[in-house]
């Protein structure tokens, strides 16, 4: 086991150390966005118009919180972390997708019904319907974490 | 581990205020109070958990590139145990070191973190790097030990762990000129699965998958996003399977300025999509068929302040049927009068559920969901009210809604901003469900943030 890690950390490092001659000489992003933002969510290419947003060769327009990036945004989660870093810090995104949380989101953030809520308060009931209908949309956020709650009835 | 947390956020408390100028420090308190009526659960019983959610970002540590990040939350019951577990609970969710690069997003953490690249979606222990590289390629690596959490079902803890003890992932993206980026992923999580411990167990916890992700704009008004996750196990496969766990894809079009669809198309083999769960009877791989689901949403800007989302979805999941949820809902932002507020239905024609017992041969899990919400803002004072009502078509025949078909809910808020960086709040809920029957709970939330490093989402 332990050689195995040994083996993944050194071969990590060697990627890293051939990676140098090969790595993108562009200055990085912002670490906090430069402009301070209002209330709500932001349209971005409201503020940036149609130009890429730096080197990710993406509109700004694919980042505009719309109702269908926010239902929908693990594929630009995933590619563009540095971007979402520049105005979220990991926390914002553990109020939903915590391993192991203590409250409901829509608890948490009970004074923001603006809020997208994975499920609202007094899930507990309409559960049953929602997950029966589709148990696969659960799964992304209790299938290997979160679940300790829900071992009590499902054994 | 809650007392490890504890003193570990204390550690860096108090070393963070020491570095000076460049932390910052955000907690939410949340004191809650409710009654429960559950049938068959203790009447008399009084829950006031106490919880505390606190985070630390303390930047420029010596060098500007080094930093430190840290979050968690601990849990008191005051009075009732509210939760199963014990009467207090804790959990850090992260806390690394990161060393950020000025040029390429170059960037490595260490410690405890999230990962979201490609099919990659995990809790670590671990290192993790990743860096643009030349020609719009960039690369991401991690590794360490998954977060494995302890589990109070009847699943054995112990092969959890043994299984999962260490995870590694790798994501290979290019960035096409103009059109967007194209990523393969790879994932392992535990090295050793149960077919091939020295004394083999039934339920395995292990993954290896493969994913590729997209997002493309080839014009103007066309969009794709998606991604395909591939298991490239060597556990069973079943016959004329393909062993894609999960194809899920969307295409946004504009129609027109202020009028966008969207429509997506989701595909997920059970077999193969509930990998690794630690919750195996819920999540069962060995359902028969699939889930799938197409559907479709219209956005219209009808005017600047008001924003209007059709929406429909059919779903289906094979051992069952198909269920089609169809609504709509309207948002209306009166930035000058700090006023948002919304009103939404959505109607939900669904499968019925066969044979309970002889007296109920099935059920039908149709319902529909109607909710109006509303928060403004005064000076330092906000509130907001938020009402949901929903209709259950099949409750008296449903023996999990207890012959109930209306379940409401109302949460309202008041706050008061008492400078930047302290803000208080009292929320009042009152449901009237099914199964909890009338159940009240206030909540009282103290958010206070210190430091300079304000992000732009929080
Ligand atoms: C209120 C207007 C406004 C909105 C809305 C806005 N931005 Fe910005 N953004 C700015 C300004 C001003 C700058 C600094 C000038 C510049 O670099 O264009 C900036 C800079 C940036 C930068 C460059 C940072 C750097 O490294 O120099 C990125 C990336 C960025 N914004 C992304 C976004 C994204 C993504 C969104 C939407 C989620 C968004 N912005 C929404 C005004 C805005
Ligand atoms: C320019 C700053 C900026 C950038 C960049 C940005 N966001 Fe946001 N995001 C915001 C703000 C502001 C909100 C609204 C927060 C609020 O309402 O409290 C928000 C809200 C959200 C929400 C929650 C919406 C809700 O209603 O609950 C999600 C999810 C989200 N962002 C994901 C992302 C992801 C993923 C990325 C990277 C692809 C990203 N954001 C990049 C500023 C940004
Ligand atoms: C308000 C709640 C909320 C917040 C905040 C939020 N998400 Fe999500 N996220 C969701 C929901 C709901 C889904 C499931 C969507 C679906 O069904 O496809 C999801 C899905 C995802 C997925 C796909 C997970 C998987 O296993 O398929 C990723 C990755 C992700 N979110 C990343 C992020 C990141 C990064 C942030 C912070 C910038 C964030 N999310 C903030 C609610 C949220
Ligand atoms: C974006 C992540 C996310 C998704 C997707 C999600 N949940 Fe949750 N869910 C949470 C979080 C976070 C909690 C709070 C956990 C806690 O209180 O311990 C929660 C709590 C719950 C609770 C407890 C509610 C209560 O009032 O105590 C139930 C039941 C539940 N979820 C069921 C589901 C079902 C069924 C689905 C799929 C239809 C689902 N969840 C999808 C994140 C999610
Ligand atoms: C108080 C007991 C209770 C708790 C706690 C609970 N559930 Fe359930 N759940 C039920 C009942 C009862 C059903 C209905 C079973 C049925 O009709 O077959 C159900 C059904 C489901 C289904 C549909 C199962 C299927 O395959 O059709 C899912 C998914 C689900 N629950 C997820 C969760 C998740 C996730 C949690 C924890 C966040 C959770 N439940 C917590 C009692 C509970």
């Amino acid at each position: 086991m332990s050689k195995k890690l040994l083996l993944v950390a050194a071969s990590l490092g060697l990627a890293l150390l051939t990676a140098c001659a090969i790595i993108s000489p562009e200055a990085s992003f912002a670490r906090t966005h430069p402009e301070k933002l209002g209330a709500g969510r932001p349209t971005c290419s409201e503020c940036h118009g149609t130009e890429a947003v730096k080197s990710t060769q993406k509109t700004f327009a694919a980042l505009d919180h719309t109702a269908a990036f926010v239902k929908d945004h693990k594929v630009q989660a995933s590619q563009d972390s540095a971007t979402c870093a520049s105005c979220h810090a990991q926390s914002f995104c553990s109020d939903c997708h915590g391993g192991k949380t203590v409250m409901t989101p829509s608890t948490k953030l009970g004074n923001r019904p603006d809020r997208e809520m994975p499920h609202r308060a007094g899930y507990l009931t309409m559960h049953r319907i929602e997950g029966k209908i589709d148990p696969t949309g659960c799964y992304k956020c209790h299938g290997r974490a979160n679940n300790e709650k829900c071992s009590a009835c499902h054994k | 581990m809650k007392h490890r947390t504890h003193v570990a956020l204390l550690a860096v408390l108090v070393s963070g205020a020491a570095w000076g100028q460049d932390v910052s420090v955000y907690s939410t308190t949340i004191a809650q109070m409710w009654k429960s009526d559950i049938p068959g659960f203790d009447k008399t019983a009084t829950y006031t958990p106490a919880t505390e959610f606190l985070g630390i970002d303390a930047n420029k540590l010596g060098t500007d590139a080094l930093s430190l990040h840290l979050y968690g939350w601990g849990r008191t019951d005051l009075k009732d145990q509210s939760a199963i577990g014990g009467k207090t609970a804790g959990d850090l969710t992260y806390g690394y070191l990161q060393y950020a690069f000025d040029r390429a997003n170059a960037q490595v953490k260490a410690g405890r973190f999230t990962i979201n690249q490609g099919v990659g979606n995990e809790m670590v222990d671990g290192v993790y790097a990743y860096t643009d590289l030349l020609d719009g390629w960039n690369v991401t690596a991690f590794a360490g030990k998954p977060v494995v959490y302890k589990n109070l079902g009847n699943v054995p803890q112990a092969s959890i762990s043994f299984q999962r003890d260490y995870t590694f992932g790798t994501r290979l993206g290019y960035r096409i000129k103009r059109m967007g980026e194209i990523g393969l992923s790879y994932l392992q999580d535990g090295s050793t699965p149960a077919m091939d411990l020295p004394i083999p167990e039934t339920l395995d916890f292990t993954r290896r998958q493969l994913g590729a992700d997209l997002s493309l704009a080839p014009c103007s008004f066309i969009d794709v996003t998606g991604r395909t996750v591939f298991d490239v196990s060597r556990r069973q496969q079943a016959e004329h399977s393909t062993r894609i766990a999960e194809s899920d894809y969307r295409v946004g079009v504009k129609i027109m300025d202020g009028l966008r669809f969207n429509g997506s198309f989701t595909d997920r083999d059970f077999l193969y999509y509930y990998t690794g769960s630690t919750l195996p009877n819920l999540f069962d791989m060995n359902e028969r068929g699939k889930f799938k689901a197409v559907g479709g949403n219209l956005t219209w800007t009808a005017v600047a302040n008001l924003q209007l989302v059709a929406d429909v979805r059919r779903t289906n999941r094979d051992e069952y049927g198909t269920a089609t949820r169809a609504g709509l809902d309207a948002r209306y932002n009166l930035a000058a009068q700090h006023v948002l507020a919304g009103v939404g239905y959505h109607k939900v024609n669904a499968f019925n559920v066969a044979l309970v017992d002889s007296t109920t041969p099935s059920h039908s899990l149709s319902h529909s969901e109607a909710r109006a919400w509303v928060m403004a803002e005064r000076g330092a004072f906000s509130a907001s009210l938020d009402a949901i009502r929903l209709h259950y078509s099949g409750a008296s025949t449903n023996p999990n809604l207890i012959g109930k078909s209306i379940e409401s809910q109302l949460v309202g808020s008041v706050g008061y901003q008492a400078n930047e960086g302290l803000k208080v709040s009292a929320d009042l809920s009152y449901a009237d469900t099914p199964l909890y029957k009338k159940q009240a709970m206030g909540l009282v939330r103290i958010e206070y943030r210190f430091g300079f490093a304000a992000k732009g989402g929080k």
